[in-house]
């Protein structure tokens, strides 16, 4: 009876399924790997989920406004190859900036068409997936970009570098979700965009520029991209026409695991920063005990289906559905 | 009534098209892969057209499936359409495109396979396979490790996308002859690196963890290869690690002139087409053509690589 009455434990556990369940396999992969909780072993996981995670900031700002971006994924292929051959050709502190500017024109297109001509988001972004794909391989003629001079360019900061001992990966995801957690909580723009999402025409009615607040989430979610991208070409020092691919499938787990609901209105950018690390950790506690790939995708299956029950467990207090 | 006026037009259509070629023109047809998605399938196809261009007796109708298994099918059915005396195909898919395999071999259009081969189910209809050999290419890689090795050691394996017949060949000609030639050497664990150098780095970094002693890493190409250098290089564990790949990259190549890493296998998209080409006009000519034709993908290392032009992706 303790699991039917999860409410028992306060509104507080209620709310925090997510984080139950974070702890609850935490603690289950310390138990068969010693080297689990080891210091390096967490900043290894941490580094290695700033890409995913950075972008699925972006993705849960969307999403929590009504719609969804699968177009990320390809948006990423596009940021890294632009960001690593522009590089060697124009120099890094060029390089960037362009990426950025490049970036935000997709992003600014996403929102053109769902914002402001109202298109069906999936339609739109499942679209411009494709057709971004298309332009990477247009640009890149097929061919793979590297960085020529690794060791030597200082663009090695944002993927290798560390501050205070801390990877910079991990300070720009952190950083990024801190900024954006405050935005969404605190500021007019954040409410704007959880109004919008949660009831579209009542936000209209209360004078809420609906599509600016869509379209500026789109922009948002193209920046957050651009950002990975830095990360990713830096990291790497080269780049694949189709690196993103499939990522934006990553990045929509990671929300999904962090509770934002795929209806809109609801969401926390801080909860989605739980989903990305515990897929990341799922993925690496399963190699360090030795488990082969086809585990780590029923695993990782099973723990999402998991944590969301847990989730919606948590919320109504039981475990099945009142209602039968 | 409007359908039988479209097919006389067509007909009309492949006639002008047939009579339009002189009798002794050769017409091979080629539907490729996916052009474009990749560094190696670019420089295929204009290497291809390039040796076609090169022989006067020799015309080709160029297409590209753009990864679509449906689509082929239909360029394939196009192909017969137009008469041509042969052709070529790159699987998108190699269990899909057996029935228009089938189909072209029913109408008496030989058809060469390149590059991956079609199901077993297919090998019937084809005339020729013409590409590299990745079960040798993943004993070459057997080889170099147990040489670079002297036959001692503990290393990993990071593959290809799982469920992909390059990515497997390759896994099972290194797994049986390091097994057979190397018994000194073990395995430590085997995980998937997707072809993508980020998702290698990933998975290396893990192993590194977990590992404290790792004397060599074999991957199943050289874009995933460097990702695991990357990652042993950032842990402060590359000095003295082997590493070990297959499809010789540019950074890989430039790696190992660094000395950084240790050895690849050479395969050379320029060969692949120009193999092709030549298999497609051996079976025209009525030669005994094998089976299954390979072009030679060597052993590349630190010592030989100056005999190889550095690879175009």
């Amino acid at each position: 009876m303790l699991l039917t009455r999860l409410k028992a434990g306060g509104p507080a556990i209620a709310k925090q399924g997510i984080l139950v369940a974070f702890i609850v396999f935490m603690i289950a992969f310390s138990l068969m790997s010693d080297r689990f909780l080891s210091a390096d072993n967490i900043m290894s996981v941490f580094r290695q989920s700033a890409i995913i995670g950075v972008m699925a900031i972006g993705v849960t700002i969307v999403v929590i406004g009504g719609n969804l971006d699968l177009s990320v994924g390809s948006m990423l292929s596009f940021a890294t190859v632009l960001v690593v051959d522009l590089h060697d050709k124009i120099g890094p502190e060029l390089a960037i900036p362009v990426m950025i500017m490049a970036t935000l024109c997709l992003g600014a297109i996403n929102g053109f068409l769902i914002g402001i001509l109202r298109l069906n988001s999936l339609i739109v972004t499942l679209g411009m997936l494709s057709a971004i794909q298309g332009l990477v391989l247009i640009y890149s003629g097929g061919q793979n970009v590297d960085i020529a001079d690794q060791s030597g360019t200082w663009f090695a900061i944002f993927g290798r570098g560390a501050i205070f001992g801390v990877a910079t990966p991990i300070i720009i995801f952190l950083g990024l979700a801190l900024i954006f957690h405050v935005i969404m909580t605190t500021m007019p723009f954040g409410r704007r965009v959880h109004a919008v999402g949660g009831n579209p025409t009542a936000s209209v009615f209360s004078g809420i520029p609906r599509s600016r607040v869509v379209f500026m989430t789109y922009l948002i979610s193209a920046l957050c991209v651009a950002i990975a991208a830095i990360i990713l070409g830096s990291r790497v020092m080269g780049s694949q026409n189709n690196v993103g691919q499939g990522y934006e499938l990553q990045v929509l787990a990671a929300v999904i695991l962090g509770g934002t609901s795929l209806l809109g209105g609801s969401g926390s950018i801080l909860r989605t920063v739980l989903g990305v690390l515990m897929l990341a950790f799922i993925q690496n506690g399963l190699i360090l005990m030795g488990q082969p790939y086809y585990t780590q995708w029923l695993v990782t299956w099973a723990v999402i289906i998991v944590a969301v029950w847990l989730d919606v467990a948590a919320k109504r207090g039981r475990l099945f559905s009142p209602i039968a | 009534m409007r359908n039988s006026m479209r097919l006389l037009l067509a007909s009309c259509g492949t006639l002008a098209l047939a009579s339009a070629a002189s009798a002794d023109t050769i017409r091979i047809g080629i539907t490729q892969n996916n052009v474009g998605i990749d560094s190696y399938q670019t420089t295929y196809e204009q290497a291809f057209i390039e040796a076609a261009d090169a022989n006067p007796d020799v015309e080709v109708i160029v297409l590209d499936a753009g990864g679509d298994v449906a689509r082929q099918i239909s360029q394939m059915q196009d192909l017969i359409q137009q008469n041509v005396d042969a052709i070529i195909v790159w699987p998108t898919d190699g269990q899909a495109l057996v029935p228009a395999v089938r189909n072209a071999h029913r109408e008496g259009v030989p058809v060469i396979v390149t590059n991956s081969n079609i199901a077993e189910a297919g090998m019937d209809f084809i005339a020729a396979f013409s590409g590299p050999n990745n079960i040798q290419q993943g004993i070459y890689s057997a080889e170099m490790m147990c040489e670079a090795l002297d036959g001692e050691g503990e290393i990993v394996q990071i593959t290809g996308m799982p469920g992909y017949t390059t990515a497997i060949e390759r896994q099972q000609g290194f797994d049986e002859r390091l097994a057979e030639l190397c018994p000194g050497v073990t395995q430590l664990d085997i995980q998937p690196g997707d072809w993508n150098r980020e998702r290698a780095q990933r998975t290396m970094e893990t192993l590194l963890t977990r590992f404290d002693n790792i004397d060599g890493v074999y991957s199943g190409d050289d874009n995933m290869g460097v990702g695991a250098l990357n990652a042993a290089l950032a842990a402060g564990r590359a000095e003295g690690m082997v590493f070990i790949g297959a499809t010789n990259f540019a950074v890989g190549y430039d790696a190992m002139e660094r000395g950084e890493y240790w050895g690849s296998v050479y395969q050379s998209p320029v060969d692949d087409a120009r193999a092709a080409l030549q298999t497609a006009l051996d079976v025209l000519a009525g030669e005994d053509v094998p089976k299954l034709n390979y072009f030679d993908t060597p052993k590349i290392t630190q010592e030989n690589m100056h005999e190889f032009d550095r690879p175009v992706f």
